[in-house]
């Protein structure tokens, strides 16, 4: 018997007219790992709310959920709560508490149990899921990923049998991200839990799954193995979303079995095509211009008697160049943005905006024509109720004649960050894509030279970062300097002109993106090591796919 | 902080002593107990702080023990000992100056117990006992303890993120930044209402609301604690009938009067150097112990 079965649910919000999902039939073994992925929009996390009878939203409903062969809504809430866990995508809104042991019994004490069975329970948790040695910290002075992982076992300890996961990852970088999927991984394999998880990091989750169901505008289109979905989405606008190997392999024709890992893909390269040397080149911008940031040996702490953050940090990055900061977590990239902005200040060193002291520049020059800093959480720019209110908001200082032609600016950068269709939605409604673009459209109203963007492609699927990347594109040609820090390794790749890898307080090394990436032998694109035997200097997916075209020609 | 055994015991343990030692050194004026109260509360805060102990005890302790002590002579003049007269025709007397040293000794201690307090008793003990009283409080407080510090940061990035924009408080002239502070706040009302939403889900999704909720926490009452809980009752209970029997009575107005010394007096003297010297004394013989299992080793 099925653990989950869903039959013909079809579910419109309440004035809307187009159903958010329709007809959407599936079943869920025990122990299943299914993944769902589709675009931002298209009902994924309506589905998974179904699944939850307290979480169902309003609206007309047609269907049925059958968990165990039971209607859903026949399930007493008792059973509900503690069978069907729940995580959301925030780590940090779900955390009721201030104590991670207390975080951990929350579920449990609702649940009603005893002392000494509840000890018990947060004490098998605790200890699976390596939470002992951080057992009686406040919930505050966790890092995000520990956030989530607590989220994840305070969950656990009500013993569920199904896992509902919606975008668990998408807040957390990427090493914590790759620890909790492994360790859903480890609860799936190991205490034969049934998991259905929305997830963009395809590349990782692919490998991991059973069943991969793929919806487009609330339908089902394909609910099968991962290899048969990633064969059967070739000509489906999701391809770009699919991991680096299945990408390739559909492009090229489709030759053999399908790969899904980075060692498949290589076994399966270098079956079916012999290496060369093809030279990659990529058009390349006038180089030399100016440069537009410097920075002389930057040696910052955030307290006397604390650690250096930054060691001797210099960098120079030039005129209308995409600059990508890299590297791993907590080693001072968001510290060094602060730096450049000027909300922080170095101990020594020296900081120069187109050639100009940062120290001598007033605030008012510096934030008007002049700088753009784009946080880490874009939410934080947003003060009015609506996206339109948010971006008047920027005029209101300006004399008459000014807001004219800041008025035919702000049509322009409207036009820019394709916002028009989200001017009259409050900007907490807005998807993570959607929000980043209007935050960006709001410092880009006090036209910066300058732009410095603290991790731009955080939680945005691959739909998203494409369009991000055009909009840099045309920023850049028109002479605007980005500088971004990133852990997105595949977007830098891509997109960025320079790479600089940021470690132990200052960077290591610094050049174009191609050499910086075919250095690497870890730190490199999925492409990259995919393909490093047979084509060594290939590090996009398009180079890979272009080499193996040409090498076909050549046989 | 210091790894201190009295911090270990129950909360409940910890509450009774301070509430009985910050009681006393409030209430009784006595010099005797005074002594005993300021020895006992600064060395226990200096074992806990260590070197930044003195530091406050220069900077906050001195000023207000000074300040207490300068300012009632110059204001009260009851008393019948005159030393000098103001040259506005007021007396100093001795007992006024006496009654100034005892009040700033007496603020000293004061302080120096709660600051002690607060380093012992941290929100979980607080929750943990209170909750006890009432349960949807203890959950109700976790919460707010949870949530500030959050909002807190929350309102440091959004004050950060527009200041890159020219619109945070400390940007454009007085009129400007007032406008952007009041932005800024109605914002961060926004942003808490919204999250909450996540906050709801995120505890109905597991079960809050089903009928009998238990409360969970981590503290045992050990024989340990049984024990210390004796010791701190059956002492302060030999204070109290002291103080209640008036067996110790100190006047300092109209005239300097102190109770006879009879050996009963010289028993709740001597339980009342114990009680305020307990936790420092529990630390040294666990320390003593552990220097001796070392040497063992």
């Amino acid at each position: 018997m099925a653990l989950l079965e869903i039959k013909n649910l079809t579910f419109a919000y309440p004035d809307a007219e187009k159903n958010a999902l329709e007809n959407v039939s599936f079943s869920v073994k025990q122990g299943d790992f299914v993944v769902i992925c589709g675009k931002s929009g298209c009902g994924k996390t309506t589905l998974l709310r179904h699944l939850k009878t307290v979480l169902t939203p309003f609206g007309k409903r047609t269907g049925d959920i059958l968990f165990e062969g039971k209607r859903l809504e026949e399930v007493s809430m008792r059973t509900q709560s503690s069978q069907i866990g729940y995580v959301l995508q925030n780590p940090d809104n779900q955390l009721v508490t201030d104590k991670v042991w207390h975080e951990l019994a929350f579920g449990v004490e609702n649940m009603g149990l005893d002392q000494q069975a509840i000890r018990l329970r947060v004490a098998e948790m605790a200890s699976f899921f390596g939470i002992q040695n951080w057992f009686h910290r406040d919930v505050e002075t966790l890092s995000g990923g520990q956030k989530q992982l607590l989220n994840l076992a305070s969950i656990m300890t009500m013993q569920p049998k199904l896992l509902v996961l919606d975008e668990p990852t998408s807040q957390l970088d990427p090493i914590a991200a790759s620890d909790f999927l492994a360790t859903i991984r480890k609860i799936n394999l190991e205490l034969g839990i049934t998991i259905i998880m929305i997830e963009h990091r395809l590349e990782e989750v692919f490998p991991m799954a059973d069943k991969v169901l793929v919806l487009e505008n609330g339908k089902k289109i394909f609910y099968d193995k991962p290899r048969m979905v990633g064969k059967a989405l070739s000509d489906n606008d999701l391809f770009l979303a699919m991991p680096s190997s299945v990408q390739i392999y559909n492009a090229t024709g489709q030759i053999g079995t399908c790969p899904l890992t980075v060692c498949e893909g290589r076994n399966w390269l270098e079956a079916n095509y012999s290496p060369a040397e093809i030279s990659f080149s990529k058009a390349e911008k006038p180089k030399k211009a100016d440069v537009a940031v410097q920075a002389k040996e930057l040696w910052f702490r955030y307290e006397q008697d604390g650690k250096d953050v930054l060691k001797g940090l210099s960098m120079q990055v030039h005129r209308g160049e995409l600059y990508c900061l890299l590297g791993g977590n907590g080693t001072g990239k968001s510290t060094t943005l602060s730096l450049l902005c000027g909300i922080r200040k170095p101990y020594r060193g020296k900081i120069t905006l187109n050639g100009q002291d940062i120290r001598k520049i007033s605030d008012k020059e510096l934030y008007h024509h002049f700088l753009g800093v784009l946080p880490q959480n874009p939410q934080t720019l947003f003060v009015g109720n609506t996206v339109q209110e948010d971006l008047d908001e920027m005029l209101t200082d300006c004399s008459a004649q000014e807001k004219k032609q800041r008025k035919a600016i702000m049509e322009q950068v409207i036009d820019d960050t394709e916002i028009r269709h989200l001017l009259h939605m409050h900007p907490y409604d807005l998807s993570g894509g959607e929000q980043q673009r209007a935050a960006l459209a709001k410092v880009l109203l006090l036209e910066p030279q300058i732009l410095l963007l603290d991790e731009p492609t955080k939680g945005l699927d691959g739909f998203y970062k494409y369009k991000l990347a055009e909009i840099f594109k045309k920023l850049t040609e028109r002479g605007i300097t980005i500088l971004m820090v990133s852990h997105d390794i595949e977007f830098c790749a891509c997109y960025g002109d320079t790479c600089a890898m940021f470690f132990d307080g200052s960077i290591v090394t610094a050049c174009n993106a191609r050499d910086f990436f075919a250095g690497n032998c870890f730190y490199t694109t999925v492409a990259n090591r995919m393909a490093r035997n047979v084509f060594p200097g290939a590090i996009t997916v398009k180079d890979v796919i272009d080499a193996c075209k040409k090498n076909k020609q050549q046989a | 902080m210091k790894n201190d055994v009295f911090t270990g015991y129950h909360p409940a343990v910890n509450f009774l002593y301070f509430a009985l030692v910050i009681g006393c050194s409030m209430f009784v004026m006595h010099p005797i107990f005074l002594a005993f109260s300021c020895i006992g509360g600064f060395s226990y805060y200096l074992y806990l702080k260590k070197w930044k102990a003195l530091k406050t005890a220069l900077w906050m302790m001195l000023p207000v023990f000074l300040i207490s002590a300068i300012i009632n002579p110059l204001f009260t003049h009851k008393g019948v000992t005159i030393l000098a007269y103001f040259k506005n025709g007021n007396a100093l007397t001795l007992e006024s100056v006496l009654y100034g040293l005892g009040a700033g000794v007496m603020l000293v201690s004061v302080l120096n117990w709660f600051s002690c307090y607060q380093a012992v008793m941290t929100s979980d003990k607080f929750i943990y006992l209170f909750g006890k009283v009432i349960p949807a409080m203890s959950l109700i407080l976790s919460m707010v303890f949870r949530f500030v510090p959050k909002f807190q940061k929350q309102i440091e990035k959004v004050s950060n993120a527009q200041k890159c924009i020219g619109r945070d408080v400390t940007n454009g002239n007085a009129f400007h930044r007032a406008r952007h502070g009041i932005k800024i706040l109605s914002v961060m009302t926004t942003w808490a209402l919204e999250n909450s939403v996540d906050t709801a889900d995120s505890m109905r999704s597991r079960g809050y609301g089903l009928r009998g909720r238990s409360n969970f926490s981590i503290y045992r009452f050990d024989t340990r604690d049984k024990i210390l809980t004796g010791i701190i009752a059956s002492m302060g209970l030999i204070v109290i009938t002291g103080i209640a029997t008036k067996t110790i009575r100190f006047l300092y107005y109209p005239m300097i009067v102190i109770n006879a010394v009879t050996p009963w007096t010289m028993i709740v003297y001597l339980s009342y150097g114990a009680l305020c010297l307990l936790p420092v004394v529990i630390n040294v013989i666990e320390d003593i112990k552990w220097h001796y299992w070392k040497s063992k080793i």
